[in-house]
């Protein structure tokens, strides 16, 4: 049977780095198969690649029988190719129909208006799949869900032959994975092959025919799915030992001692708030850092909070979970002392650290050096002022110990925020906010994006933090990772439409939060 | 009353003949932008489509001064386009270069050809044509089909535009490059090739209004007789809303604006005229802080696009 | 790449582009039927070919394009696309004009002051239309700082034929300003003024604002990221962008007091050949670098000088000047985008 999809040797370079290196890999009609790899190990590449929106620099894109060449993107879509992307690729202003007739070749005649009867046809095709989609909608206006479900139809409209989708779960509830899956398995059952790049595990071992492993551009393995453990595949990604538990995670050439700290010891010593001894202060020495009472938020953000009510404490680390878009970006800002809300009460610490949800857009500038983007933080305090000057001397130092704090991989406290990886970025804006203030700290989906590698890294600093010394802050921990929000926080709440729910200590399980999650989904207004 | 009467007909022939200029540039400037693409050179483009005109017209008479005016819009838009899109350079500062540029160079051309004393060049011009029927409709008959053969493109235009911009394929395609050029490019479409044709276009059309200043509205050429035409025009394209419709009705209004220092010169020779030279910028900038609000642009304007 | 060959980049991307324009306004002068390495050298000739040719004529002419491209630098470095330094030089010079008229009696160090200060202050009035359309209404600054220019053109046009036209009533000109008025000389026996040193001040002043304040950070950050700066410099942006506009303005508006203090001595149509629009240039290719600005400044006051001279001795029109100009940025775009690709294929992955 002739392969769906196949790429022989190809090599695709952006620069010195060799995102992928004489990698081979073959899809199979009607098969669903896994793609697994740490962040950068080439997976995106290899869909881009394969969906002829990058070409390789050597090597050759096979799509059923017939070799790509240099066609690009529009020869892709020719052969049956189409792609679903992590971050969709969707015009915002155009309603659901045009973003599918934009991508359908066969949507539009030269005649001029949609041919009549091609929006019976999208209607037609969406049943077909299952997917409810809003069409007259501007996409922009859309949940995350629902701006998926279009990304899906959108792919899914002409003849497709291979179906590529780009960490297609990262956004979705563990019900709503199911739902996806079933359209998966459907496209497939119908013949066409599947590359589902994901770097959840147990999901891409729930539904994957076969699974194949990149590590740093190069081919790993290539196996039944039914045929290895999941313990096999962690470590065939990250290359060494896996030791569950968020220890030490070795090997690699970034590896090496100290790099995932876990305990209290491990403890950063940024600024003046240095941990001697960890006491264990945990589950919170009832310090009370901050409380929202009824606080009611309508302006400001697209998702208005409605009755929110909260307390943090010091040295605990407060869950919230939920489906991005549910009114966190506000709570965040809230929190932050950024905006200020409608109604309610709200006490804060003077100063809040917040490491927002884009760390290249808003946690960092990318063209300032580390210590610039220290100085973000510091370049109003007094203690960082000589006369009218700003102290660069005295920031640079503070930066430095920062770096070697945060075990921040970059040559020195003058080396460009944007050169760094994702994961000392994120270090960084860490250990910055930590700065600001040990009182609160305001963390949004702090591991968004990282590979298993610096998620292990940054979560384990965001532990060691809210146990550091005797005033430790509290730690709001907004993700929508119910794994992240399970493995680092003391309580846990959910955000559903504008509202907090508790959630109490027995029901601290994915299923019963990701429940919640969804509970409260289209009702209306109080 | 009756004299009222005339004197508005010849204030709305004025006006239609002052706006079909801006309607052309703003027209193309409104598909470069719905392409993402803001060319403050279009003024470059106005001024080389006068000199083009002008040349052309000595060359081959007024129809080929109009022809070789919209050529010579087109490629300075070309000019732009290379950089802008094709190197991918700052869109503004590079706009503001080549307008910067075509000022200077149309200078140094006209300059080289007729001498640096600038003597009154007479060129022939195009004459109006009256549409049989329509012009006899009173005031607003003569205003608007007794014009020439530019004022018929700019009307033809306007649907035309409207129906490809919302109605084919390609104008979907073009403005989903206007949008967010990476889901565009994602689908399949060809992001510079887009951006460049549409650049160009408003450059063949800000070119034609240029040539539309030398060869109908003055019949003679003067360096920078441009006079800001083509920036006038981007805020045009913003007051109509990036509509066909919405920018010829924002042009006639400009027009209007202009022919008013005419009608009041008539009336009174002591106003002071240059107040009135100001009227249509002041305007301008009026219009633009009470309407743009309401109105949304391309989110891709002035977006960066790498190629490859 | 190294600190050291980051700390050449700038000073290439100059020179490179500065080589590349000469190449291209050589071909097209050879194009236009003119020998290149004659309108060179007069053009050079003109500009520092006797000490009297680079001090009067040269710096004389350098220093509005040194304030306005001050001015420039500032407002992009914080990311304002102010295009609209000649309307505010306009509004400068036409205050500079009627405080120094309106105060025939006083004496120079109170009426110069005066002068000054009124430039600077119509300048920032001028460029706080842009700036309260930006940041009220988001309309974008870009055409309304190129609309009020013509606006200010037409205003200085209408104000030189009426209201402050001369008592003479001759030319379309105001009165001179009196002598008390007139900045001194900075080097006896040329015609350079005050004006150069102020310039040379300022820059030297925005460069430690810049680099070495707390504001001038918060400006630079509000440049490289609006959205960085308030989440995480927890400022405002907005009050940064009305900084921008109005120091922008205000330093532009001081050209025009400038030039009506040191060299003009009244007001009158085409007061200036387009230094508003020569200093995008100018700051451009300082890279909004203010030191640098002091440097390229020069360049194109030896350009301006030295047109005047390609004319009378090549017989080249001096409107080539603009022409050139233009191909200064456009050489800056393109030597600056292709470091920018050299970088990226060295850091992106």
């Amino acid at each position: 049977m002739r392969d769906a999809l196949r790429l022989r040797g190809v090599t695709r370079r952006f620069g010195p780095v060799t995102a992928l290196d004489q990698v081979d890999f073959a899809l199979a009609p009607g098969e669903i198969h896994g793609l697994l790899g740490e962040n950068g190990a080439g997976k995106t590449t290899l869909a881009r690649v394969a969906a002829g929106i990058l070409q390789p620099d050597a090597g050759q894109v096979v799509i059923g029988g017939e070799p790509l060449g240099a066609r690009g993107v529009g020869g892709a879509r020719a052969l049956g190719v189409a792609m679903v992307h992590q971050h969709f690729s969707l015009v915002p202003r155009f309603t659901g129909l045009e973003n599918v007739a934009l991508f359908d070749s066969a949507a539009w005649t030269r005649r001029g208006t949609g041919s009549p009867g091609y929006r019976e046809r999208v209607e037609a095709r969406a049943e077909e799949l299952g997917l409810e989609v809003q069409l007259d909608v501007q996409v922009g206006g859309l949940g995350v869900v629902e701006r998926q479900r279009v990304e899906i139809l959108k792919a899914l409209m002409g003849e497709t032959r291979v179906l590529l989708l780009d960490e297609p779960t990262a956004v979705l509830a563990p019900q709503e994975v199911e739902g996806l899956f079933a359209v998966l398995r459907q496209v497939a059952r119908a013949g066409a092959g599947i590359v589902l790049v994901a770097h959840k595990l147990d999901e891409v071992l729930a539904v994957a025919d076969r699974v194949t492993v990149l590590r740093r551009g190069r081919w790993v393995l290539t196996g039944e799915a039914a045929g290895v453990s999941a313990r096999e595949l962690a470590e065939a990604i990250v290359g060494a030992g896996v030791d569950g538990g968020g220890g030490g995670v070795g090997g690699g050439d970034a590896g090496g001692p100290g790099t995932v700290g876990g305990g209290g010891e491990d403890a950063p010593k940024v600024g003046a708030a240095g941990a001697e001894q960890a006491p264990e202060p945990r589950p919170g020495d009832d310090v009370e850092v901050a409380r929202l009472r009824a606080v009611t938020v309508s302006t400001g953000g697209p998702i208005p909070l409605r009755g929110v009510s909260m307390e943090v404490r010091r040295g605990e680390i407060l869950g919230i979970a939920g489906v991005g878009g549910n009114g966190q970006r506000t709570l965040a800002a809230v929190l932050a002392g950024m905006l200020p809300p409608d109604s309610g009460e709200v006490q804060l610490p003077e100063e809040v650290g917040w490491i927002p949800l884009d760390r290249t857009e808003e946690g960092l500038v990318n063209e300032f050096t580390i210590s610039e983007n220290v100085a973000l933080a510091v370049h109003g305090s007094d203690d960082y002022r000589r006369g009218p000057w700003l102290d660069w001397a005295g920031v640079a130092e503070t930066a430095a110990a920062l770096v070697r704090d945060m075990d921040v991989r970059a040559d020195s406290s003058a080396t460009q925020a944007g050169v760094l990886s994702g994961g000392n970025q994120q270090k960084v804006v860490t250990g910055r906010e930590f700065l600001r203030s040990g009182e609160l700290l305001v963390a949004e989906s702090p591991t968004r994006g990282l590979d298993v590698k610096a998620t292990v890294a940054v979560r384990a600093r965001i532990a060691a933090l809210a146990r550091s010394g005797k005033r430790p802050p509290g730690v709001v921990l907004i993700s929508s990772d119910l794994d992240e929000i399970l493995e680092l926080s003391d309580r846990i709440a959910v955000m559903v439409r504008g509202r907090l729910i508790p959630v109490p200590r027995e029901d601290h399980n994915p299923t019963a939060i990701g429940e919640l999650m969804l509970s409260a989904r289209g009702d209306g207004d109080p | 009353m009756a004299e009222f009467g005339a004197l508005s007909s010849s204030f709305l022939v004025a006006a239609v003949g002052l706006g079909v200029p801006l309607a052309l540039a703003a027209l193309g400037e409104t598909v470069s932008e719905r392409a993402g693409v803001i060319n403050i050179g279009l003024e470059g483009s106005v001024i080389w489509g006068a000199l083009g005109g002008a040349l052309g017209a000595l060359a081959l008479g007024p129809y080929g001064g109009l022809a070789a005016g919209a050529l010579a819009g087109g490629l300075a838009a070309l000019v732009f386009a290379a950089f802008a899109v094709w190197l991918n350079t700052d869109q503004i500062i590079t706009g503001t270069a080549v307008t910067i540029g075509s000022l200077g160079f149309t200078g140094a051309v006209f300059q080289s050809r007729f001498g640096a004393t600038g003597l009154a060049l007479e060129l022939p011009t195009v004459p109006a044509w009256e549409v049989p029927v329509l012009a006899r409709i009173p005031v607003v008959g003569p205003a608007f089909f007794d014009q020439a053969v530019t004022a018929y493109l700019a009307y033809l235009l306007v649907p035309v535009l409207g129906w490809f911009l919302f109605r084919t394929r390609r104008g979907l395609s073009l403005r989903a490059v206007g949008e967010s050029p990476e889901a565009a490019n994602a689908a399949g479409v060809p992001v510079v090739r887009t951006r460049m044709l549409a650049v160009v276009f408003a450059g063949l059309t800000a070119g034609l209004a240029g040539a539309h200043l030398s060869l109908v509205h003055t019949g003679t050429f003067a360096e920078n007789m441009s006079a800001g035409k083509g920036f006038i025009a981007i805020a045009v394209v913003v007051l109509g809303r990036w509509n066909p419709k919405g920018v010829v009705a924002a042009a006639l209004f400009f027009g209007g604006a202009e022919a008013l220092q005419f009608a009041l010169q008539a009336v009174d020779a002591d106003l002071p005229y240059p107040l009135f030279l100001a009227l249509p910028y002041v305007l301008s900038l009026a219009a633009l802080a009470g309407w743009f609000g309401r109105s949304r642009a391309p989110e891709g304007l002035a977006s960066a696009w790498p190629r490859g | 790449m190294s600190t050291r060959t980051r700390a050449l980049t700038p000073a290439l991307t100059a020179a490179a582009a500065l080589l590349a324009t000469l190449a291209v306004a050589a071909a097209l002068l050879a194009l236009g039927g003119y020998p290149p390495g004659d309108a060179f050298a007069a053009l050079f000739r003109g500009a520092f070919g006797t000490w009297d040719r680079f001090v009067s004529f040269t710096l004389v002419r350098a220093t509005p394009l040194l304030l306005t491209g001050l001015a420039v630098a500032l407002a992009f470095k914080a990311r304002v696309w102010n295009i609209g330094a000649e309307g505010q030089l306009h509004a400068g010079a036409l205050a500079a004009v009627a405080v120094a008229v309106a105060l025939p009696g006083a004496p120079g160090f109170l009426v110069i002051p005066a002068t000054l200060l009124a430039a600077a202050a119509a300048g920032a009035l001028w460029a706080s239309a842009p700036a309260a359309m930006k940041t009220g209404m988001g309309v974008g600054e870009v055409i309304t700082t190129l609309l009020m220019n013509f606006v200010a053109l037409f205003m200085a046009q209408f104000l030189v034929q009426g209201p402050l036209r001369e008592s003479r009533g001759v030319f379309n000109q105001t009165d001179e300003i009196p002598p008390a008025a007139h900045l001194p000389d900075l080097v006896p026996g040329t015609r350079l003024h005050l004006g150069f040193l102020i310039g040379i001040l300022i820059a030297i002043a925005l460069w430690l604002y810049l680099t070495r304040t707390p504001g001038g950070f918060r400006l630079r950050a509000v440049g490289a990221s609006p959205q960085a700066a308030e989440v995480s410099g927890r400022f405002r942006a907005q009050p940064v962008v009305w900084l921008a506009f109005l120091a922008s303005g205000a330093i532009a508006g001081l050209a025009g007091g400038v030039q009506v203090a040191g060299v003009t001595h009244r007001m009158y149509e085409g007061l200036s050949p387009g230094w508003g629009y020569t200093a995008i240039a100018v700051a451009l290719l300082a890279r909004l670098n203010p030191l640098a600005v002091v440097v390229t400044a020069i360049v194109f006051g030896a350009l301006s000088a030295g047109g005047g001279a390609m004319q009378r001795d090549a017989g080249v029109p001096e409107v080539w000047v603009r022409g050139i100009e233009a191909l200064v940025i456009l050489a800056v775009l393109t030597v600056d985008r292709s470091w920018q690709a050299l970088a990226s294929r060295g850091s992106r992955g």
